[in-house]
């Protein structure tokens, strides 16, 4: 098992309480308006919510120091998107694990079948269906039906196995995109397929909601699929999916002979290369909204094996050396490179962006288990725009795109969401 | 002894059902407490409840509530600390987080008025859209402005130009441990936020005197402080340079240097003089194992430290800082400074010069966003030591007497080897006055280094008695009541004071007396 909560026992021992998860880097810091940078602690306020909280609760458990598991115990550890900005705000200054205690504190608590009901439902869903979402199996090839795409679960071989997603597959409004992104890697002379109705998960909820056995069923069986169709890049639309395949599917083992793409990053390329160019314009104040898997979570997570010596008296040096990730090299650049090509948009930045951005609130199934939560955070994220006058938000997530949009309609704004392909291709 | 369900109701109809708990879970969430537990991380004992108010009226219920049914209250802003949890059974915790707001900043007149949860960083980043900045205490900017300002200490190093937390209170809006609202300084008198010592009562040497009352004499739920001018852009922008965020730019008229001198006397003479001839902005003594950690991590940080450059080249030395008005008054600091330096042999460290440490320490000395990094992250565990307010010569009396006793400990190996004197800060208020602590670092899970850390902590405070080198920082408030007494004797029996400020104002010792002053003799 790749989420054991006694291998972070050294973190959450070593936590300094300092509340430095709450805040987004303080020298990002600009405004006391977007000064939060976790949507769990920001609305539920007490402490237990944030980064450092979760990991004293997760050390109290994995010391026997709470009793009973309690059906509030269980809310507050999923009242949580798992977004990792605790994780990046923490190790600016030091180099603690506070995202992976959060996933094993859940590990911990699932394999002891402690869960919420809802989430049953999803994992029943996974196990039967193979998505998440509750709908038919047979159903999730339907959305590239007309298209004439190569499908490679039927032996047909290609260059490029394009993986929509649960959402963009079943969601009527999102599969438009997902046609839409075939039809763009198409006219972009690429050599694009995809799995049809053998498409399944990538096992991104199962794993950030603690179900490891489920998440590795469907994360080698993916590997599994995509080596034996033996393409050379698996370009996904989900960020959910590419932030599990980049940051957590290397360390089952398995070789990965393909390159792992977010549609942004092979999007940029081919703007790049001049197989797309943008022939209209799309006159608006435009802001992006940077998903956290597609951002600070897509960083390949080195999980720290090594001994602890004393040095300098009680300088305590690992060997060998931890690598640190914080989220700084996620994919930022390749969607704004795409957004500010774009002819006629004006490009404008929101205060929280990057490894510290706010979350949409859509993550870790709390869209579908706590809607309430999911949509005050993404009001936030909404209210965050309009402070920088935007009159668009662009992102290039199903789930944050979702929740953003319902938020907006919620609050009667004005305010349009587009997935980024949505901007493309009203704009080529 | 849990609370009955009807008080916890009455509370729960002051707060709402969504802002009290005492959910085992997050009950455990606020005992951890690494800092300031003996050993370990957690504390021994456990609120009843947390409730989270976020109105004056909400503060006032509970308090009455508190008095009415003999339960004791403790209030948190930001909870760093084991001081932030009460030290008596039974006990409900109030945490401040909902209350914060900025609620005004008067450009014209330099000042802000804010909640209990603003934290430093927060005030900052909207002062200087101002072209205002705010006084940043030691501990960082991840720490509430109100706290330091009314209950805590409040010592930073951008003291040299923005004074003490202390002196920067204006006026404070108190909910007594009775539950009564009192308002002190030009608010008490419906005239405004502007002054802490009136028109209307002023009872800064009753709320906090020196050190403050640490959360033990009911609630400051407003309070002004001071703002200072700002000189460079409204907004700071950051590149990333891994692991830090450091300025995009240098900012104009601003000068930063490590400086150092061939001995502790020709240093305090140098920060004397300095403070005497009113210039520079940020001043603290840094240590080579704090600079050094601000440089490297890990192996990097040990190599560093063995090959023993740093140690050689920053032995006695400083951080100061010169950010001017204008290029006339800029030259005219850097005059004054090379004229200190001729006559003090001060000298400035090739370390500072390098662009990187020059990013870094700009940004480090604007932002105080460093601490976690120099003091939590080498060993885990992490206190402070001496640290009584006085002249520039008493500071550097507490360096001596702190390197001799913390060298006694390094070589036991119990606590981390920082080179022995790890000081920081120095002079404030332009020089009139002077500060210093001496940091450890050591290990709070290895029983060994935990007791030693105590060891050391306690005999620390009897050096300060014998040596009459002041009352130290923490240590008397956070080993917990009665410990006032150790020095109330040196020092014109002040706690007997204590105990009848907290007889009078908390008949019923309703608020939490431990980190504070019991009322009893």
């Amino acid at each position: 098992m790749i989420l054991e909560l006694k291998d972070y026992l050294d973190d959450m021992k070593r936590c300094a309480r300092c509340s430095l998860c709450k805040w987004p880097p303080l020298a990002q810091m600009k405004s006391w308006r977007f000064s939060n940078n976790c949507p769990s602690i920001a609305r539920y306020n007490f402490h237990t919510y944030s980064g450092g909280g979760r990991m004293a609760l997760g050390l109290a458990l994995a010391e026997g120091r709470l009793d009973t598991i309690t059906d509030e115990l269980l809310n507050i550890v999923y009242r949580c998107t798992a977004c990792g900005a605790c994780d990046s705000s923490c190790k600016y200054n030091a180099e603690l694990e506070v995202l992976w205690p959060i996933y094993s504190t859940r590990a911990h608590l699932a394999g002891m079948g402690y869960f919420l009901p809802e989430h049953s439902m999803i994992i029943d869903s996974l196990r039967k269906e193979d998505n998440t979402l509750m709908k038919p199996k047979a159903d999730r090839g339907k959305w590239a039906e007309g298209l004439g795409v190569k499908d490679l679960s039927k032996g047909e071989k290609a260059e490029v196995v394009y993986h929509a997603g649960c959402l963009y597959c079943y969601d009527p409004e999102l599969s438009a995109i997902a046609r839409d992104t075939v039809l763009l890697l198409k006219q972009a002379g690429v050599d694009v397929g995809i799995r049809g109705s053998q498409e399944t998960c990538c096992g991104s909820t199962a794993f950030q909601l603690g179900f490891q056995g489920e998440f590795i069923k469907f994360a080698e069986s993916n590997i599994d699929d995509w080596n034996a169709a033996g393409v050379a890049r698996v370009v996904t639309s989900c960020a959910c999916g590419f932030g599990i395949m980049k940051s957590v599917y290397p360390l089952l083992g398995r070789q990965m002979k393909f390159e792992v793409l977010h549609i942004t990053q092979y999007l940029d390329e081919l703007l790049k290369q001049g197989k797309l160019r943008f022939s209209r314009s799309f006159p608006a104040r435009v802001t992006y909204h940077d998903p956290c898997n597609l951002g600070r979570k897509s960083e390949t997570y080195v999980p720290w094996k090594g001994t602890e010596k004393k040095v300098l008296g009680q300088f305590i040096l690992r060997e060998p050396e931890k690598a640190v990730s914080r989220g700084w090299n996620g994919v930022y650049e390749p969607p704004r490179d795409i957004i500010r090509s774009v002819p006629g948009i004006q490009f404008v930045e929101m205060e929280r962006i990057m490894e510290y951005s706010w979350c949409c609130g859509a993550g870790s199934g709390v869209k579908q288990t706590m809607n309430d939560l999911a949509l005050w955070t993404a009001s936030e994220r909404i209210a965050e725009a309009k402070s920088v006058g935007g009159e668009a938000i662009v992102t290039a997530c199903a789930w944050c795109e979702q929740n953003l949009k319902e938020a907006v309609r919620q609050t009667g704004g004005n305010l349009m969401v587009y997935d980024i392909v949505e901007l493309v291709r009203q704009a080529l | 002894m849990a609370l009955r369900r009807d008080t916890y109701r009455l509370f729960e109809n002051v707060v709402g059902p969504e802002n009290i708990s005492d959910e085992p879970a997050v009950l455990r969430s606020y005992m951890y407490q690494p800092f300031g537990s003996k050993e370990g991380v957690w504390a021994e004992i456990s609120p009843e409840a947390v409730i989270l108010p976020a109105t004056t009226e909400e503060v006032v219920a509970i308090a009455k509530i508190c008095n009415r049914y003999g339960i004791v209250f403790k209030p948190m802003s930001t909870g760093w600390g084991l001081h932030n949890l009460p030290g008596v059974e039974g006990a409900v915790s109030l945490d401040l987080r909902r209350m914060n707001r900025i609620l005004e900043i008067d450009e014209k007149n330099m000042y802000a008025v804010v909640e209990p949860h603003v934290i430093c960083m927060q005030l900052q980043v909207e002062a200087m859209k101002r072209g205002l900045n705010c006084h940043i205490i030691g501990a960082g900017s991840n720490t509430s402005v109100l706290a330091s300002a009314t209950s805590v200490v409040g010592y930073g190093p951008d003291g040299l130009s923005m004074g003490f937390s202390g002196r920067n209170l204006l006026g404070v809006e108190w909910v007594l441990p009775t539950g009564d609202v009192l308002k002190l300084g030009s608010p008490g008198a419906g005239s405004g936020w502007f002054c802490g010592d009136g028109p209307g009562p002023s009872l800064r040497g009753i709320i906090r005197g020196w050190e403050g009352a640490w959360g033990g004499l009911g609630v400051f739920t407003k309070c002004a402080v001071k703002l200072f001018h700002w000189n460079g852009p409204p907004e700071l922008e950051m590149k990333r340079t891994p692991p830090n965020y450091v300025l995009k730019e240098p900012i104009k008229n601003m000068k930063v240097a490590l400086f150092s001198f061939p001995t502790i006397e020709k240093l305090a003479e140098a920060a004397l003089q300095l403070g005497e001839a009113e210039i520079g902005w940020f001043v603290s003594r840094l240590s080579p194992s704090f600079v050094g950690l601000q440089m490297a991590s890990g192996a990097n940080y040990v190599a560093t430290w063995q090959t023993g450059m740093l140690q050689e080249m920053l032995k006695y030395s400083f951080l100061f800082v010169i950010f001017a008005n204008s290029e006339g008054e800029f030259d005219y600091q850097q005059k004054v400074l090379a004229q200190v330096l001729g006559d003090t042999g001060g000298q400035i460290s090739p370390v500072s010069e390098s662009r990187e440490m020059q990013e870094l320490t700009a940004t480090a000395v604007i932002k105080v966003d460093e601490v976690t990094r120099s003091c939590f992250r080498t060993t885990g565990g992490f206190n402070t030591s001496f640290g009584a307010m006085d002249t520039v010569d008493l500071a550097m009396s507490q360096i001596k007497a702190g390197r001799v006793l913390k060298d006694k400990y390094i070589r036991r190996g119990v606590i981390m080897d920082d080179g022995g004197d790890n000081s920081a800060t120095l002079v404030f208020d332009q020089g009139h006055m002077a500060y210093t602590e001496m940091l450890l670092m050591y290990d709070h899970h290895d029983h060994d280094s935990a007791e030693g850390a105590y060891q050391y902590l306690t005999e620390s405070n009897q050096a300060m008695l014998d040596q009459k080198l002041g009352t130290p920082i923490f240590q008397v408030s956070q080993v917990g009541q009665g410990k006032h007494g150790m020095f109330g004797s040196a020092c014109y029996n002040y706690d007997k004071w204590l105990r009848r400020i907290k007889r009078q104002f908390d008949p019923n010792n309703a608020c939490d007396p431990t980190a504070y002053s019991s009322p009893e003799e």
